[in-house]
């Protein structure tokens, strides 16, 4: 209930953190979809998203975005990530039109993603919150480094490779969007979010 | 993972490592093969500029390393990639988290800091003695013993995955009590973990989980994760109400 959840930040970063994710339903109608999840990135991707990739394939961080949605399996996860509102209404928009009978959650702020789909003439099914970590928190890194590890749920973005970002941006070596895009590559599903990625990095960097 | 003699020592691809298993040794760098949850990252990172490190085949147990902790790898009891289950991605196709009902994800070593079955076990066997529903297209699920006590196969237990999704089920009206179970247990765990509850949204819009949450004093993030019902065919949810 997850990877896409538990991202961490003030709610005015995460007013510009929109992923998007779907999947057939394993045994139920997962025959033949791989053309139908195809056409979801197809429709994602003609409203620019920050982000998009393919479970079994890798993000448009490490292939070309064609490449991906013309490549997808039936048996795969597929992801984007938008960072305005506004994009995320249009492509649900499309995706009601369109029908493709393809299961879709969107993550984000629960108001704003609530509105979003009212506007597209959709009601939220189901819905999962998270109630945050426990357990032994001494073992988190910091509350910056979190902000942005947290993007990739499958916790492929390490927390010593944010920790270089930052000290290299602070010695000029690299800009905050260079070393946002260095981040997005591990993260192969294509939450990782760049953009906020950057501002992240940028404010971590001048402290 | 290995990495072979091409090392050259230039340590590029340290910081990569999300469990922190590769250091630098005598000469070439190596990689700690108690604390590596095989994810892959290393490899497939591009890094190194000898390509020294080699993807090992892995046996059992050891496989479920790679099969929690690689997205890229499809588990080979559900079928699914990522860390294994689809959740609430397709509930309104699946039925799987029913009326009345709300499921509860606890996702040990998330985020970052990965797990051992141990505590994994730890958390089964709470959720087993509140009565739990275990979701059976979870990888987790097949490696429990037995539902009644929720103990795990013993030759998993020293097992370490980046993390492990732990996804049981309550009528609503046990979820408060087994909320608590939880808040209990995790003060006894050697990692974190990330918790998840999840509802089907009623009629009206609202969430059954709001009460629970005040009563308890817990307040959930404000971003969450939201099915939008446009999977085909719909699950017939009344019939099972």
């Amino acid at each position: 209930m997850t990877h896409t959840l538990h991202r961490q930040g003030t709610r005015e970063s995460l007013s510009r953190d929109y992923p998007l994710v779907a999947v057939m339903a394993h045994g139920i109608n997962d025959k033949g979809g791989g053309p139908k999840l195809g056409k979801f990135l197809e429709i994602c991707w003609r409203h620019g998203p920050v982000n998009l990739g393919d479970m079994k394939q890798g993000s448009v961080f490490t292939y070309n975005a064609e490449k991906i949605y013309k490549n997808v399996s039936d048996t795969t996860i597929v992801e984007c990530v938008f960072d305005d509102l506004n994009k995320v209404e249009a492509v649900l928009r499309d995706l009601k039109k369109e029908d493709l009978g393809v299961p879709v959650v969107v993550s984000g702020l629960t108001d704003k993603v609530r509105e979003c789909c009212q506007k597209a003439g959709l009601e939220i099914h189901t819905v999962a919150q998270s109630l945050g970590v426990w357990g032994d928190t001494s073992r988190l890194p910091s509350k910056d480094i979190l902000e942005i590890t947290t993007m990739c749920g499958h916790a492929m973005v390490s927390s010593s490779l944010i920790e270089m970002m930052i000290e290299d941006i602070k010695k000029g070596t690299i800009t905050p969007e260079k070393a946002a895009e260095k981040l997005a590559k591990p993260c192969e599903c294509g939450i990782f979010n760049p953009t906020r990625a950057a501002e992240l990095l940028a404010k971590a960097a001048a402290k | 993972m290995r990495i072979t003699e091409d090392c050259i020592a230039c340590d590029v691809c340290i910081p990569y490592c999300p469990v922190k298993a590769i250091s630098m040794g005598d000469d070439i760098a190596q990689i700690n093969d108690d604390e590596c949850v095989e994810c892959g990252v290393c490899f497939r990172s591009g890094v190194c500029p000898t390509d020294a490190f080699q993807e090992t085949p892995l046996e059992w147990p050891r496989i479920i390393r790679k099969v929690l902790s690689d997205p890229l790898v499809e588990s080979p009891d559900t079928r699914v990639p990522g860390r294994g289950t689809e959740e609430v991605k397709t509930n309104e196709v699946s039925g799987r988290i029913k009326l009345g009902w709300a499921g509860i994800a606890i996702e040990l070593g998330r985020p970052g800091v990965g797990t051992r079955f141990t505590d994994v076990q730890k958390v089964t066997m709470a959720m087993a003695a509140m009565g739990g529903v275990f979701e059976h297209e979870n990888p987790v699920t097949f490696w429990i013993t037995d539902q009644k006590t929720g103990k795990l196969r013993e030759d998993i237990l020293n097992e370490k995955s980046l993390s492990a999704i732990v996804e049981v089920a309550f009528p609503i009206d046990k979820l408060k009590a087994a909320i608590q179970k939880l808040q209990e247990v995790s003060k006894q765990l050697d990692t974190v973990c990330s918790v998840v509850t999840a509802v089907k949204v009623s009629p009206d819009g609202s969430f059954s989980t709001d009460k629970i949450f005040k009563e308890l004093g817990l307040t959930p993030y404000p971003n969450s994760k939201n099915n939008v019902g446009l999977g085909r065919p719909l699950f017939k949810f009344e019939e099972v109400s």
